[in-house]
């Protein structure tokens, strides 16, 4: 069943067209890989599909659940299942991480007309969630992200995703910045989550992630436009020849 | 004709100008009420009295209504502490050892606008102390109260003391605090000043002997035409000496803020550590907050560092808390109050994070949920 249909996006920031009729289409239960040069717009689909603003789609559509998701506020997208783990956690001092989360996750529930949890049920939730990404408890009691160091932001950022079991994630380089050890404890957070009723946007430039979470599609994203796409042996490829191969490709295809 | 002027300003008329700047017209708006000498002995109601009659401070606690002492409501038996009323009518707090005091200054409107004079002298000779002062009132005709503080810090001495000012739009209040801190001893100052027509606090610090510490943290947070005037002035008069200033501030509406925090590390006070921080968050187009530090430095190895900022909403913590599902209206009220909570991190006595947090909550500007 299709979860998410791009259809030609094009999107502008700050007077600038940065994505220029991207097309891309996600079923349930698929993994896919996007990758791509560094401003190639990989973040801006991001943010887009998340609902921010000064992010503005002037043509074309985004089809999310049989509904249009450029009509909805970000908090309704999170309702609705969407999940975007940041490239770039934001630090937010004063605001303590529970509190945050307990807040999140309750008014998502509110949204979906579910029952709210109360504190010992949200609390032995946190705990199963923290087990599996060995969390040490006391980054709850602190601030949200607020002197987390880089690899801390994303595990912070994972952990969020199992609490709030998403439908459609999307993990913006996650895998920057982590250790050995902390992109295998990522890797297997997200497999175990992995089921028929999700789907995963995974933005990355390093292959070496692709090798514990094996995509089923892989999408090479340049200049805002989706250019080429195959399956996990696409980004092996790309790992030997780079992206100027892909180019090159194109231009031997054109002529 | 510039009566109050005259009677709240300190230093010459230059140096009472320019502290008042930014309120001489609020100022002149009270000269030109008629206000009368308060009823001291006016019936304080059952709904302020449950403001402040904490069951934690039953037993060290003052209540002065409209700047009078009243005894009936006071009871000071286990507080540690001496109190010496003077002629004029000035009270002494005197503690030796541990003790601790919640000084309420409970602001009764009757038929005409009224005003009163306090003056509370505090000395700790020894031993650590820690006071309350809560500022309350009743609405009504405008009530304009003076309250003037001393703090001598005795040697090796320790006061903390938390203000909580909670007033209603009638009440005005002009406080100010000389405070003397005596080597190695330590006064940290932790403030939430919400509500009134115009609040006015000035604390005046001098680090008089070596090693003397100074800790001034506090958040005002303003909606409405609400005024508050805050002016923090530390000298650093020894050797070794350390202040910390750190002040949050949030205006919505129409609302006035001024945080003007002057260190001055005065000739021979070699080795001081002066630290002042100011954030401060705007709601609102038409709200205004003016931060001035201010440092001046005379002495040698002195470590300085000042930082004022004035700014709006982070975007980027706003979109963080909605695509996790925070609907827009409550993910401002988090961010605002996460904000001012970082003034009272460091409060010393943690039963007294509750009071400010609940002062806080009643007085953020509320951003309403968005109607279904
Ligand atoms: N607010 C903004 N103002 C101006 N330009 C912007 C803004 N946000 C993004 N851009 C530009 O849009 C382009 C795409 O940015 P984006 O962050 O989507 O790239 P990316 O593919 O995620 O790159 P990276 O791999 O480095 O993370 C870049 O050229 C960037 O400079
Ligand atoms: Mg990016």
């Amino acid at each position: 069943m299709t979860m998410l249909k791009i259809e030609n996006l094009h999107v502008r920031v700050a007077g600038k067209e940065i994505l220029k009729g991207l097309s891309l289409e996600v079923k349930s239960g698929e993994v896919h890989a996007i990758m791509g040069p560094n401003g190639a717009g990989k973040s801006t689909l991001g943010y887009v599909l998340a609902g921010r603003d000064g992010y503005e789609a002037t043509q074309g559509r985004i089809e999310y659940d049989g509904r249009n998701l450029l009509d909805l506020e970000p908090e309704a997208r999170a309702a609705a299942g969407m999940f975007l783990a940041f490239q770039y956690p934001v630090e937010i001092p004063g605001v303590n991480n529970t509190y945050f989360l307990k807040a999140a996750l309750n008014a998502q529930r509110k949204a979906r007309g579910e029952s709210e949890l109360d504190s010992m049920q949200f609390l032995k939730l946190v705990r199963e969630k923290l087990a599996v990404l060995h969390l040490k408890e006391d980054l709850l009691n602190r601030a949200v992200n607020a002197g987390f160091s880089g690899g801390e932001k994303k595990r912070n950022e994972i952990f969020q995703m199992a609490l709030l079991e998403p439908k459609l994630a999307i993990l913006d380089e996650t895998d920057s910045g982590l250790d050995i050890d902390a992109l295998k404890m990522v890797a297997d957070g997200v497999n175990a989550m992995r089921a028929p009723d999700r789907a995963f946007l995974v933005i990355t430039h390093y292959q070496r992630l692709l090798d514990y979470i094996v995509p089923d599609f892989v999408h090479v994203l340049a200049d805002g436009r989706i250019v080429e796409s195959g399956d996990a042996s696409l980004a092996l490829r790309l790992e030997e020849h780079g992206y100027a191969w892909i180019a090159q490709r194109k231009l031997a295809g054109a002529a | 004709m510039d009566g109050l002027l005259d009677e709240f300003g300190s230093g010459d008329a230059q140096a009472r100008a320019e502290s008042w700047r930014y309120s001489r017209q609020a100022l002149r708006a009270l000269e030109q009420q008629e206000f009368k000498g308060a009823d001291g002995k006016a019936t304080v109601p059952r709904e302020l009295i449950e403001r402040f009659d904490w069951p934690q401070t039953r037993g060290h606690r003052l209540v002065f209504v409209n700047g009078v002492l009243d005894a009936a409501l006071s009871d000071a038996s286990t507080s540690g502490a001496i109190l010496e009323t003077a002629a004029d009518g000035a009270h002494t707090l005197r503690f030796a050892g541990k003790g601790a005091m919640h000084l309420v200054f409970a602001n009764v409107a009757t038929a005409t606008p009224a005003r009163w004079n306090a003056a509370v002298h505090v000395r700790v000779d020894s031993g650590k102390a820690f006071l309350v002062e809560q500022h309350v009132g009743t609405q009504g005709a405008d009530v304009l109260g003076a309250l003037a503080s001393q703090f001598t810090i005795a040697d090796g001495a320790n006061l903390q003391t938390a203000t909580l000012g909670d007033l209603p739009g009638s009440a005005s209040l002009v406080r100010r605090v000389e405070a003397t801190i005596g080597a190695g001893s330590a006064f940290g100052a932790t403030h939430a000043l919400c509500g009134g027509r115009f609040q006015r606090f000035d604390i005046d610090a001098q680090l008089a002997g070596a090693r003397a510490q100074i800790a001034a943290r506090g958040v005002f947070a303003l909606r409405g035409r609400e005024h508050v005037d805050v002016h923090l002035d530390v000298r650093h008069a020894a050797r070794d000496t350390a202040s910390d200033v750190l002040w949050r501030g949030v205006a919505d509406g129409r609302a006035r803020g001024i945080l003007h925090g002057a260190i001055a590390v005065a000739p021979g006070a070699d080795g001081a550590d002066a630290r002042l921080q100011t954030k401060n968050l705007l709601l609102s187009p038409h709200a205004e907050i003016d931060a001035q530090p201010v440092l001046e430095i005379y002495a040698d190895e002195v470590k300085a560092s000042h930082g004022a900022t004035v700014g709006q909403l982070d975007e980027r913590a706003l979109f963080y808390l909605r695509s996790r599902g925070v609907p827009l209206a409550a993910a401002r009220n988090l961010l605002i109050a996460g904000f001012c909570r970082e003034a009272f991190a460091r409060i010393e006595a943690t039963d007294l994070r509750g009071p400010f947090e609940a002062l806080l909550d009643a007085h953020l500007p509320q951003q309403q949920q968005a109607s279904e």
